[in-house]
This record gives structure tokens, sequence and C-alpha cells, in this order.
């Protein structure tokens, strides 16, 4: 087909050069339309998740804050001494690894501990311990 | 000949190439005028310019298609608004400064209904907002900014009073949420996001660079810092001094670990206890050091060759230096080798070395150690000392032992720092240096000489004639020495016999390699008052040594410093099992 023969030829009256032009059109309209829609829902998400995140991330920094707060060193140190009595270790309570087979086969006092129960036959045999 | 060689030869090529093509197409059209077609010619014509309408429009549709699918490319965060700055954080990531989300308080009285229900509401909710301004706002016709910095939950209980023309806008503040720990070090920001003292100041660019999140490792820790503010604070509790500084550095790398003042100051209302607590004595107060001065001019003594530790000098009768008569405040009366020069912190055996030093070494010494200039660091407010303006045998007598020259406890650790890192002058910083950074600086002295200071230090604090004997912590090997400098009185023209600068210079521990991280402690205390528990005195050893000794013991374990106690004599396992005299571990 000849280039003048894109405009003379018809199809139902119509020129062909006229329908194919008219099927773009509107294709490329349908086509702009389709795709301003979705990315228009998909901007609105991507705008509510970064909303949503950046929510997130200033109450993180302030729950970071919060924690640094509550942590000062004077009200820690201040809680320990009030309702625990910690207080520094003594030097002389610091041990190292090597040190520690040393440590172990040195006796401390610890308090003694409690009896061991008696089995239930010497439990009927002395009642009294039990009961006392 | 063709249209195209008809145009400038200077058109760029494209140009050139779209002129030969248009003159192509029209050659067509006459082509098909030519041949008698006319009706072709203006098909042609139309035809070009619908395919150039079609392109132009593809490109725009394949152009919105593609910029409505991908969005922006460049993310705008929320966080970084003018002003913005990051975080600042310990060694350790612990936070120290931060910017929050607040909101600012607007009133439009064009919106408001009840006048006089929006005031009450506002003098119940803002007690601290004086009444004068809720009532000229209210009384105003255009919108007015009430007030800001209001957190998030004051926010939400006004907000919930539902009050038409109440409007809120966000906006950072900066929170540090330590209060006044490290304060001076950390320093305050204004409103604006603009740095005003301390590390906000210093390192305002970095911050800036890093705001929406980012952080700033500082070099100190927070546990060392507590440590150190609890310690210098029963020091001021007990002395009742005017002013107090605590500092903690490593002299390997220069790192400031913590930075104490006394009196401290909140930086979230950094005005609220007026200027004076503000001010960082450690960076900004010049101060006459006295006796820790004696180990720089030893340490020249020693570099020189002009002694070594076994020199003597004859401290029996006061020495005639200049246009001063010297006395030692604790007189031996005896000949003194250079260590115990030392111990007895003597002023005349220390005048005596410094007169063989001479004046432009000395000079020269303290200039290589950073102690005639502000001490290099990263603080603005690090202030210049005062220093003598001629350096003749008087200046030289004075200096050897920490008078007639006033410096900064900064200055002063930096230059401790040269005399016990192996020599080299290291400027301090605020900054986190990387683990193992290896750092540099000018060398003053050789690493024989700060090897046998570190020595002489420990000798001062460990054995009993020492002046430091109170700053020891078991298994540390402390080093150290006093300071007390009597203040210059302007009243009788003279230094007064009962205000002084009392201080101890430490170091730990001095054993191990020279190339070793070390660690220098500075107590300070201001015009320290004695109490009975000292014996009326209120000099460096009886008021500063014991704080120093204590926090040393304290904050060795958080900077991996391992106790070495002298090894126990070898004990056969069965005795050992038997009965151990001295339970090790103290019964753990």
């Amino acid at each position: 087909m000849s280039v003048s023969g894109i405009f003379t030829q018809r199809v139902r009256g119509f020129r062909v050069v006229e329908v194919v032009a008219l099927g773009l059109l509107a294709v490329t309209i349908l086509g702009v339309y389709l795709a301003k829609t979705m990315a228009g829902s998909e901007r609105a998400r991507i705008a509510a998740l970064e909303s949503s995140i950046a929510d997130e991330k200033a109450r993180i920094r302030l729950l970071d804050a919060e924690v640094a707060y509550l942590e000062r060193p004077r009200r820690v140190s201040r809680l320990a001494e009030t309702y625990l009595g910690l207080k520094p270790v003594d030097a002389k309570r610091e041990a190292t690894v090597e040190t520690l087979a040393v440590v172990a086969a040195t006796p401390v006092s610890l308090p003694k501990p409690a009896a061991a129960p008696q089995p239930a036959a010497s439990q009927a045999a002395a009642p009294q311990a039990v009961t006392q | 000949m063709s249209l195209a060689d008809l145009m400038p030869l200077r058109l760029p090529p494209a140009w050139r190439w779209a002129g030969e093509w248009m003159w192509r197409v029209e050659h067509a059209f006459e082509r098909a005028r030519a041949a008698g077609r006319p009706q072709d010619d203006a098909r042609l014509r139309i035809f070009v310019v619908a395919v150039v309408f079609a392109l132009v429009f593809l490109v725009l549709a394949i152009g919105a298609a593609h910029s409505a699918l991908s969005g922006p490319t460049q993310r705008v965060d929320a966080l970084a608004t003018p002003g913005a700055r990051g975080d600042l954080v310990d060694r350790n990531g612990a936070l120290l400064a931060v910017d929050l989300k607040h909101w600012g308080l607007y009133v439009d009285p064009r919106e408001v209904w009840d006048t006089a229900g929006t005031r009450a509401a506002l003098t119940a909710a803002l007690p601290d907002l004086p009444p004068k301004r809720i009532d000229k706002a209210l009384a105003g016709e255009k919108r007015t900014y009430l007030a800001g910095g209001l957190t998030p939950e004051a926010k939400d209980r006004l907000f919930a009073l539902g009050l038409p023309g109440l409007i809120f806008e966000p906006e950072e503040r900066r929170v540090y949420p330590l209060g006044s720990t490290a304060a001076h070090l950390i320093g305050f920001s204004d409103t604006g996001g603009v740095g005003v003292a301390g590390a906000e100041r210093a390192l305002g660019d970095q911050l800036h660079k890093t705001a929406g999140g980012g952080q700033v490792p500082l070099a100190i820790d927070v546990r060392v810092q507590a440590v150190l503010e609890e310690e210098l604070g029963k020091a001021v509790a007990e002395f009742q001094p005017i002013g107090a500084v605590g500092l903690v550095t490593n002299v390997r790398t220069g790192e400031i670990l913590g930075l104490a003042n006394w009196p401290d100051f909140d930086p979230n209302k950094p005005g609220a206890g007026g200027p004076g607590p503000q001010k960082n004595l450690a960076a900004a107060s010049v101060y006459e050091m006295g006796s820790t001065f004696k180990a720089f001019t030893v340490a020249i003594g020693l570099d020189t060759g002009v002694a070594t530790p076994q020199s003597t000098f004859d401290a029996r009768q006061p020495f005639q230096l200049g246009y001063r008569t010297i006395h030692d405040y604790h007189a031996a009366r005896k000949i003194l080798s250079l260590v115990e020069v030392f111990q007895h912190s003597s002023n005349i055996g220390t005048a005596k070395l410094a007169e063989s030093i001479g004046a432009q070494r000395l000079q020269k010494y303290f200039d290589g150690m950073g102690l005639t200039k502000r001490a290099k660091v990263d603080l603005v407010e690090s202030a210049s000392p005062l220093t003598p303006r001629k350096w003749d045998m008087d200046a030289v007598a004075s200096t050897s032992f920490g008078h007639g020259m006033n410096v900064t406890p900064l200055a002063l650790a930096g230059a401790y720092g040269a005399v016990l890192n192996g020599g080299r002058h290291v400027p301090l910083t605020i900054r986190k240096r990387a683990p193992g950074a290896k750092v540099d600086g000018p060398r003053v002295f050789s690493e024989a000489t700060s090897a046998e200071m570190l020595k002489i230090m420990r000798a001062n604090v460990a054995d009993p004639i020492g002046s430091g004997g109170k700053a020891d912590a078991p298994g540390l090997s402390v080093g150290g020495k006093t300071g007390t400098g009597e203040k210059y009185d302007p009243a009788i023209r003279g230094y007064s016999t009962t205000r002084q600068v009392s201080s101890f210079a430490a170091v730990f521990p001095t054993e191990g390699a020279i190339g070793d991280d070390r660690y220098f402690v500075l107590i300070l205390l201001d015009e320290p008052k004695p109490s009975a528990a000292t014996y009326g005195y209120a000099t460096g050893g009886w008021v500063a040594a014991p704080a120093a000794g204590r926090v040393i013991d304290r904050i060795a374990g958080y900077l991996g410093v391992p106790r070495r106690f002298a090894p126990p004599a070898p004990t056969p396992a069965s005795t050992l099992a038997a009965a151990p005299a001295e339970p090790l571990g103290g019964g753990l």
C-alpha cells in the first residue's frame, strides 16, 4: 500500500487512518486514566505508610528518651541505695577467672543450710522434729 | 545544493540534521506538485503534522504514566526540619541529647466563641503562662503564638478541651534526658536549633548533617561521668568549695571520658540558675594550679638531662631566686633526691631544678605541652592561659611549682597527657575515636622520661612519705601529684593563706607498656574549707586525693583496667585447702 493509500482506503465509510488514530487516542486516554487512578491510590497508601512510619519513629524516639530519663545514673543510684541497699563493689569482692580456683578452695562462712527433710519412716519415729 | 548548505556552518550538528530533514520533506512536496498531484502534496503535509503530533502525545503519555507510577524519587524525611539536629550519644550509645516533636500553641481570637471560658481553661491548663499573655492573645485580632514546647501529653490535654480557636503546630525541641549529668560537656542549644555551649556548639555542623535520626557519638562514658559527679559531689558536700572540677581522660587518645563541674545546671532549663552554673570551669576558668606543675618541672629536668631520679637538691634553707624567696610548705630541711623533692612537694628543690633547666628551655617545654596557649580541644569555651610576660628567673621560680601562671584544668590534663603517654602532646577531644585508633602528636618528652615519671608518680602514692597516699586504689597502681595553689588576693596584693585551689592529678595504671591505654583523673576544688576529719587542712592531699582515689576505684572496671596484685607466695595445695588465713575474693 502506497503512502497515499493510507489516507484513501476506507472501512465502512471511515478512512483507515482515522479509525486507527481514534483507536490509539482511546487507548491512550484509557491508559493514562487507569495509570493515574492506580497511581493515586498507591500514592495515598504510600503516604499513609510513610506517615505511620514517621509517627512510629517519633514514638520510638520518645520512648528512647523516656528510657534514658528513667535510667539517669543519679536516679538509678538513689533507687539502688534506697530500696535495695546496694553500694559500689568493694575491690576485695572482685575476682578474675584466674583467681576463681583459689576462691573456690577458700572456705566461706555461709549461713548453715536448713535441716534436710526426714524420710517418712524416720518422721514417724521422731514426730517431735516435725512438730517443733 | 540543499538548504543545509545554506545554513551557517557554526550551527551544531543536530540543527544541521533537522534542517536537512526539513529540506528533504519540502523537496518531496515539490516533487509531488511537479508530478501533477497537488492533492498528494496536501495529504503529505497533513500526514507529517499528524505523525509529529502523535509522537509528541506518545512521549507525553509515556512520561505521564512513568511519573504517575514511579512516584517521587526522593523522599523528604519528616524529621529533617530547619534547625533539626542529630542525637548526641555517649561512647556506648547512651542517649544524651535528642530532638523530640513538641507542639506550639497558637490562638486565633476570631474563632474563639467563649472568651471567658477559653481564658479560664488556658489558665488552668498552662499555669506557668502569665495571665496577661493569655489576655493579650485573646483580645487581639489575629493568630498569636501563645506557648511553645508543649509535650504530646500537654497538647492532648488541651486538644481534648475542644476549644475552638486553639491551633497546634508541630515543632522540634531539644531534650536532654539525663538532666544535669554531663551538662557542661553536652552543652545546650537555643530554640532555633543553634548550639550555644558544649558539644552542642562545638559539633553544630555535624549535628545538623545528621538531623533526622542520625547520631554523633561523644567520647564520654556515662558510667564514668556518673561516678565522677557523685564523688565530686561528696567532696563538695564535705569541703564546701566555691567551685569544683572533675576530669577523666585517656592519655593515649586524648578522649575526654568524663567532665564534671560544680555548680551544675539542667540544660533543659539552662537559664534557671542564672549564668554562673552554666560556666564550664574545666574549660573556661584558669587557675594557678600549684604543685601539680611540679610534675612538669621534674619531667623537663629528666628529659633535658639536667637531673636524674638520684640527683640531690639542698632543701635545708629557703632559696632566693629572682625576686622571690622560696620556702617549703612541708619543710623537710634536708638534702632531697629528685624523687623525694616530688614526694615532699618541695618548692625549694623544684625551683633549684628549674634554675638549672633555665628560662628558655622551661618555656619551650611549656609551649610543647600546650600550657602557654588555649587548650587544644573541640570546646569553644576553652580559655587562654595567663602566662608570664617575661620569662626571667622570677617567672622560672614561680612557674616551676605552679604559680605565676594560670591555666585551665583541660590544659593541665592535656599537658599531663604528654608526660604520661610516652611523651606526645595529643590534643584532647570530646569526640569518640575509633577503637584502637593510633593518635599522633608532636613529641615533647622521650618515652624513657615518660616511663620514669610514671614510676615517680606511683612512688608519690605508694610510698608512705608521698603526698598522694590517700588516692591509692587496690591493685590499680595509681600514681599522682597533689596541688595546692594559694589564690592571689587583690586586697592584700599578695597570696592568701586561707583561700586556695586544691587539686589532685592522678594516673592509673602506672604499670604496663608505655603505649597502653592509661587514664588521667583530676579533682580540683576551688577554695575548699577544712573539716575536722582533715585536721584543719584543705590541701590537695586531704581534700582532692581521696575523691580521686574513689573515682579510680569505681571506674577501673568500666574502663577495663584489671586489678593486679603481687602474686602470692606459692602454697601447697594441701595447706591451701586446709585453712587459708585470709579468704581471697572476700568470701565470694
